[in-house]
């Protein structure tokens, strides 16, 4: 009880020493409030970052795999040029073998694309066309925005029925409703049934300026009415592409079967392929990778921002040193009163951590304007996690402690005629 | 008879300085008994400082033996002589030796506070001896705002805090002039008529005078050890 209450003192001593030296004090804390801030800041905008990336790949599915059709580049495509046709990609035999031999498919979805121009009235707008069944909707991670997808009963009875993402209904359309409009699209009349939103990621190859102008239609209608073949005009020449599967979407029952089927679909597509002509996209990979670099680049923001600590560290030891020496006498008198080393060590200690925690605390009471600040004038979102705010304090008290105790040792070690002696 | 309160018994104090050895104390031998006044008086470079700061545990013997109210001294750890301090000395400096970013009732408190004494009892105290040595109206001042026989005042308020076996005093007139000096010993007078047992070191004459028995130092040993022109007198007046 005694002892407690003399500990308690003690704190206020320190404490009370600290005010009568409000700038210098209010100083040193600042570099503390720095280092733990640019801490906080830095872990903030990379949790935002790696948030955002792992909340779209997260989009994809974590237990899909896809398979994009792509075309190979130039000098591998020369030789599969046939009579002035380009075949490439996923065939249909592909497709069977893939589904056929995947361990744990729960459901999978084919879709099929071509280039075409759709249009309303005297508008004329290049679109991308993709025939898709009913399950696309949920396995593509489409959000529907009105109307209706593609239905069975689409595909039984081959319907001209079209679903257009929502931009490029704007453009077709301007502010009417598209919805039971017609639009012609490759010779044929299509019936608009409903709306998307623009996913997040649609499909390897998709020329980015025609990413946005995208239209499902039933794949049965797409096979009926235009085939494989799409045709590509690059400026006066025209070419002719086959390709007979554009996209391949498979879910697999969980996550830990899903790197064991990529490494399936990499080997029997390597096999019956010679050329680089798809593309495997595994999202929990990527998820993967994404976490890993991740942790790179928080210990490398960490080591940053920890220097900038360290450096508010020596600056609370240079001051409590110098502190020390202008004390000395002080601390003779103390010694000679009674004040044992362990009573002299803990009011320079207390001194150092109250710093730090103060400085720690204004540093995270900042803290909190980083995301705001960050995502108005960085336009990059921040997030500010519990770990977050508890490791920079954390490590703030422990700078403290340290860069207290040697100063504090120093103090106490003095010999009391010695420190009386003192100027 | 009173009782020993101090009992040295070959006391040596040696300072290795390279090659030569200082000796400061040199095989002291001293008995000073409760409620007496002591003066250690002796030229520069005697050894007064040092015997003082070892009577008051402040330093180290290199040899012989030191009993403090019946309790072996010389042996004791840092930790243990810093609780003697605390507990059983009371020290007046030349140089006033004050805190001076705080308050003349806080400096007087800082040996109760390391005795552990809780605030609420600290104060009354700090208060009380503030009142004795007469600085009643400044007991809020900081010492910077104090006369130099003030400052003393308060020095002496603080070595009585922890009601001390031993008040030591290691020349505290050095720094006043003799109006101021006079006062402050008159101070001492007083706390030797209520009893308490001290020891003070000086060079002048008339410092010595005020007390009962003075010990002269040369060369690190006791030199003479006599009753004083008031010593003698009392003594006197005690026998008829
Ligand atoms: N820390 C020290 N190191 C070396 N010599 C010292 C030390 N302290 C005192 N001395 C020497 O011991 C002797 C006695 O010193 P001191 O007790 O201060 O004398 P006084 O107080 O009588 O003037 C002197 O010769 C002094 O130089
Ligand atoms: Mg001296």
């Amino acid at each position: 009880m005694k002892g407690l209450n003399k500990v308690g003192d003690i704190v206020l001593l320190g404490l009370s020493s600290l005010a009568v030296h409000k700038v210098r004090s209010g100083l040193t804390a600042m570099g503390i409030l720095f280092g733990v801030w640019s801490v906080i800041a830095m872990l903030a905008i990379n949790e935002g970052a790696s948030y955002e990336s792992q909340q779209s790949l997260r989009q994809m599915g974590s237990d899909n795999l896809l398979i994009d059709s792509v075309k190979p580049s130039a000098d591998e495509s020369g030789a599969a040029q046939a009579r002035g046709v380009l075949n490439y990609g996923i065939t249909w035999s592909d497709q069977r073998t893939l589904i056929d031999n995947l361990p744990g498919v729960v459901r999978w979805t084919a879709a099929h694309r071509t280039q075409k121009s759709a249009q309303n009235g005297t508008k004329l707008i290049p679109c991308q066309v993709i025939g898709a069944s009913p399950n696309y909707l949920d396995l593509g991670r489409l959000a529907l925005v009105a109307g209706r997808f593609v239905s069975e009963a689409d595909q039984t009875l081959c319907r001209n029925t079209a679903i257009l993402t929502v931009s490029l209904a704007r453009r077709l359309f301007g502010p009417d409703d598209p919805l039971d409009k017609v639009i012609r699209l490759g010779g044929e009349s299509f019936r608009v049934v409903g709306l998307v939103d623009q996913p997040s990621r649609t499909m390897a190859a998709v020329p980015s300026e025609l990413a946005m102008n995208l239209i499902f239609i039933p794949s049965a209608t797409d096979k009926n009415r235009f085939g494989e073949f799409t045709v590509i005009n690059t400026g006066s020449s025209r070419s002719r592409e086959r390709v007979e599967v554009s996209q391949l979407i498979v879910q697999l029952a969980d996550e830990k079967t899903v790197l064991n089927a990529a490494k399936v679909v990499r080997s029997l597509l390597s096999r019956s392929h010679d050329k680089r002509d798809y593309d495997i996209t595994v999202p929990l990979e990527l998820i993967e990778q994404r976490a890993k670099q991740r942790r790179l680049w928080n210990i490398m923001f960490f080591t940053v921002a920890s220097i900038s600590l360290l450096v508010g560290g020596i600056g609370i030891m240079n001051i409590m040193l110098a502190s020390v020496t202008e004390r000395t006498r002080e601390i003779g008198i103390r010694r000679a009163l009674g004040a044992k080393r362990r009573d002299i060590i803990v009011q320079f200690l207390v001194e150092a951590v109250t710093l730090t925690t103060v400085g720690g605390l204004t540093g995270i009471a900042l803290g909190f304007a980083v995301p705001p600040v960050v995502q108005t004038l960085l336009k990059i979102p921040a997030l500010l996690p519990a770990a977050t705010m508890i490791i920079p304090f954390l490590m703030a008290v422990i700078v403290g402690l340290i860069s207290g105790l040697y100063p504090a040792m120093r103090a106490a070690q003095l010999d009391p005629i010695e420190a009386l002696r003192h100027e | 008879m009173m009782k020993e309160l101090v009992r040295l018994e070959s006391i040596s104090k040696r300072y290795v300085m390279g090659r030569t050895v200082v000796t400061a104390l040199d095989e002291v031998s001293l008995s000073i008994h409760e409620g007496e006044y002591v003066a250690i008086m002796g030229h520069s470079g005697s050894g007064k400082s040092t015997m003082l700061n070892v009577l008051g545990c402040l330093d180290k013997p290199t040899s012989g033996r030191y009993l403090l109210g019946g309790l072996d001294v010389s042996t004791m750890d840092d930790a243990a002589l810093s609780d003697v301090r605390g507990r059983r000395i009371g020290f007046v400096f030349q140089s006033f030796n004050l805190i001076p970013q705080i308050s003349v009732l806080a400096n007087i408190e800082v040996p109760l506070f390391y005795l552990g004494m809780p605030r609420p009892q600290r104060h009354p105290r700090s208060s009380a001896l503030a009142d004795l040595v007469g600085l009643g109206h400044r007991k809020d001042h900081k010492p910077t705002e104090l006369s130099g026989g003030q400052r003393q005042r308060v020095a002496v308020a603080r070595a009585l805090a922890n009601d001390p076996l031993l008040i030591l005093a290691d020349e505290p007139t050095g720094n006043l002039d003799t109006r101021t000096s006079q006062e402050i010993m008159e101070l001492f007078d007083d706390l030797y008529r209520r009893g308490r047992t001290i020891i003070l070191v000086t060079h002048e004459d008339d410092v010595a005078g005020h007390a009962r028995r003075v010990v002269r130092l040369k060369d690190g040993k006791v030199d003479s050890d006599s009753l004083s022109a008031r010593g003698l007198a009392e003594s006197k007046a005690a026998q008829t």
